[in-house]
């Protein structure tokens, strides 16, 4: 098997919550609780849980928007875990991330064509003549007219707003594409269209993505492998189509089936797990399995005893002390 | 028994008829809400779908009598049981509003207030419309805090908003505003902010108190998922109209405007083949300052023709179904299965 593209082992954040002197006085939030993952290149994993679990800090620590608290994230065989800012420097523009508010993650006080070579003249990719064709290239590249360059972020509409942001990650031809929610933000009608942007610049520019969603039936879209978590570990990763269609995790079960489907007759309702209560505070975890509390089939067992993740099929992995 | 008695229609619970907003503002004037139409039934949940500009909620606050000030303008009527309420007085509003029809928002965090207790505010929403003492007001707050499925209510009720939860805190708006039992429930983007775990419990918990306290339900959502669970009669808006309206089950089978279909197609499916492209409409929603002469998706629309651009179409029933579209319906179908088959529509560029 070929190196994979990025490699994460073991990889946990935690924040210190509380301002006191004293270290041991603060409660500490496990945001990322040993993930461990890999991703060959050409290839789209999806990150999903709900709110908390711990989805959108693994992504921040995947490009070290964040430092790892420990653990190693192995990118083409380099580990950034430890590299300091400066040392990271060569690895950036390789990997490049795309938000969720496309609202949020554009100055407002500059013109589109600025935002676009601003990475370019950074990292030193060409000349002024060179860099202003490029700048046409990417506008191009994601449905946007070269004229756009002169305008200013809140000229766009949220979905054009969007586009710009995945032309500025696509500047430096980046290898890894990790995008936090990017089509969230969006109204319907504008999603699909995103969605189907996504999907044709992975094809054209070979990308690989880490594709961080809530929205299951986006992630369905868009990726080949999952991976689901909640409250900081991955509780079951596979194959997407496997996942979605044999979920082995009673979470990824529910999580599955309480969405809701544009169905008329009710019948997935039906038969909808419908789990009690919500999910818990990543300062304070449940003992045990994380999710015991809420799990409809938990036993005695898993109130002490966490369960790893351990193979459960071809490429297909859970932790559950029950999962088949 | 008098002729007239007998004859008489009982009233629905709400209708809207032709229903007007206009904001005056720097850029000119905004129609928000445009000609807008529709009649609650006692206990019936109606959906009214649409994306960000499209009217939904400014329609919603209309009803409620929410919308006032120098720079609004509105026509039309709207009433309740029977009663008309455009254009009564705040004070005979406040009357209505909490007793008669209640609201559940998006974000139950900035519709509650932070700095008093979820008990105190059910307390005074039921003391206002009640003649109950703070005892019993309590005890009937519990009792509702109880039946919208938080466990150990007496303690949650003297939780402060920000101690309880993302879906405890729908779960106490949802409290509140059934206090007095209202006929009606405005329910804007209820389940939104929700996780997709705690989504399902409070949609579930809408049927049953649909069941339980015989309440109607406007139901606002851009989720066309929560539509089919949830709705008996649906209403598509787009850009201050109604574009389509039917039964749940007409407008999932049978879609009859182009907009409608494009919503429905563009949401990846979650079980079955997965589509390589998910067929999306064209271009961005139109703005309220600047709309297109003619049918206002008709910039968006693959099936335009010349009298689009020109004519605004209206509502015009087929049975009980209506859409706001020239499109002959025999081609409406032949376009929903070429559609299919052209989902690969490739991105355009904005011309805008």
């Amino acid at each position: 098997m070929t190196r994979p593209l990025l490699e994460a082992i073991e990889v946990s954040k935690s924040y210190s919550r509380g301002n006191h002197v004293l270290a041991r006085f603060n409660e500490t939030v496990k945001a990322v609780d040993q993930v461990s993952f890999t991703i060959q290149e050409g290839e789209s994993l999806g990150l999903v849980g709900e709110s908390g679990c711990g989805k959108s800090t693994l992504g921040r620590c995947l490009t070290r928007l964040h430092a790892v608290t420990a653990g190693q994230i192995l990118f083409d065989g380099v580990d950034l875990a430890p590299l300091s800012l400066r040392a990271l420097r060569p690895y950036r523009p390789h990997i490049q991330m795309v938000f969720q508010d496309p609202y949020a993650s554009l100055n407002p006080r500059r013109r589109i064509g600025d935002l676009l070579a601003e990475p370019l003249r950074v990292h030193h990719r060409g000349s002024k003549a060179e860099i202003a064709e490029r700048v046409g290239d990417l506008l191009d590249r994601v449905g946007l007219l070269p004229d756009h360059v002169h305008r200013f972020p809140h000229e766009f509409s949220g979905g054009q707003r969007q586009r710009i942001g995945i032309a500025r990650a696509l500047a430096l031809n980046p290898r890894l594409v990790i995008a936090d929610e990017p089509v969230s933000a969006l109204d319907v009608s504008v999603q699909a269209q995103i969605v189907n942007l996504l999907l044709d610049l992975r094809e054209q520019l070979g990308l690989t993505y880490v594709f961080i969603a809530h929205d299951l039936s986006v992630v369905r879209q868009v990726t080949e492998r999952v991976a689901v978590m909640y409250l900081g570990r991955i509780v079951e990763m596979g194959r997407t189509d496997t996942v979605f269609r044999a979920p082995a995790h009673p979470y990824t079960k529910a999580l599955i089936s309480a969405v809701p489907r544009p169905d008329p007759t009710g019948a997935s309702r039906a038969q909808r797990i419908i789990l009690h209560g919500d999910v818990p505070s990543p300062s304070n975890p449940p003992s045990g399995c994380h999710f015991h509390p809420r799990c409809p089939v938990a036993q005695d067992r898993c109130r002490h005893d966490a369960p790893t993740l351990r193979p459960v099929g071809p490429g297909r992995q859970a932790a559950c002390h029950f999962a088949a | 028994m008098p002729p007239d008695v007998s004859m008489a229609t009982v009233p629905p619970l709400l209708e809207v008829t032709d229903l007007r907003v206009a904001f005056h503002t720097e850029r000119g004037i905004l129609q928000a809400v445009d000609g807008v139409s529709f009649r609650v039934e006692a206990e019936e949940i109606v959906g009214v779908v649409g994306e960000s500009g499209s009217g939904k909620s400014v329609c919603l606050m209309a009803v409620l009598g929410l919308i006032s000030g120098p720079y609004t303008h509105i026509e039309g009527s709207v009433r309740l049981m029977g009663r008309e309420l455009v254009g009564l007085p705040n004070r005979e509003l406040r009357k209505i509003r909490g007793r008669d029809m209640a609201v559940i928002f998006q974000d139950p965090m900035t519709a509650m207030t932070p700095v008093y207790t979820v008990g105190q505010q059910i307390v005074e929403q039921i003391r206002v419309h009640q003649p109950l003492s703070r005892k019993a007001a309590k005890a009937r707050a519990i009792d509702l805090l109880d039946a919208v499925g938080i466990g150990a209510p007496a303690k949650a009720a003297d939780r402060y908003p920000h101690e309880l939860s993302g879906g405890m805190r729908q779960r106490a708006m949802i409290a509140m505003a059934l206090s007095c039992n209202p006929r009606l429930l405005l329910a804007d983007e209820p389940t939104t902010a929700l996780d997709v775990t705690v989504q399902a419990q409070i949609l579930d918990l809408i049927l049953r108190l649909r069941s339980e306290f015989k309440s109607a339900v406007i139901l606002i959502t851009h989720d066309m998922g929560v539509i089919a669970e949830a709705a008996d009669q649906v209403m598509v808006m787009y850009a201050g109209r109604v574009v389509e309206r039917g039964s749940k089950n007409q407008l999932f089978a049978n879609p009859l405007h182009p907009y409608t279909w494009g919503l429905l197609a563009s949401i990846p499916p979650l079980d079955g083949e997965r589509v390589h492209r998910l067929p999306s409409i064209g271009g961005l929603p139109p703005s309220l300052l600047d709309l297109p002469a003619g049918c206002a998706f008709s910039p968006r629309c693959r099936d335009v023709s010349a009298r689009c651009q020109g004519e605004r179409p209206v509502l015009d029933r087929h049975g009980d179904h209506a859409r706001a579209c020239f499109l002959p319906l025999e081609s409406v179908a032949a376009q929903r299965r070429a559609g299919l088959a052209a989902s690969l529509q490739p991105a355009e560029a904005f011309s805008e």
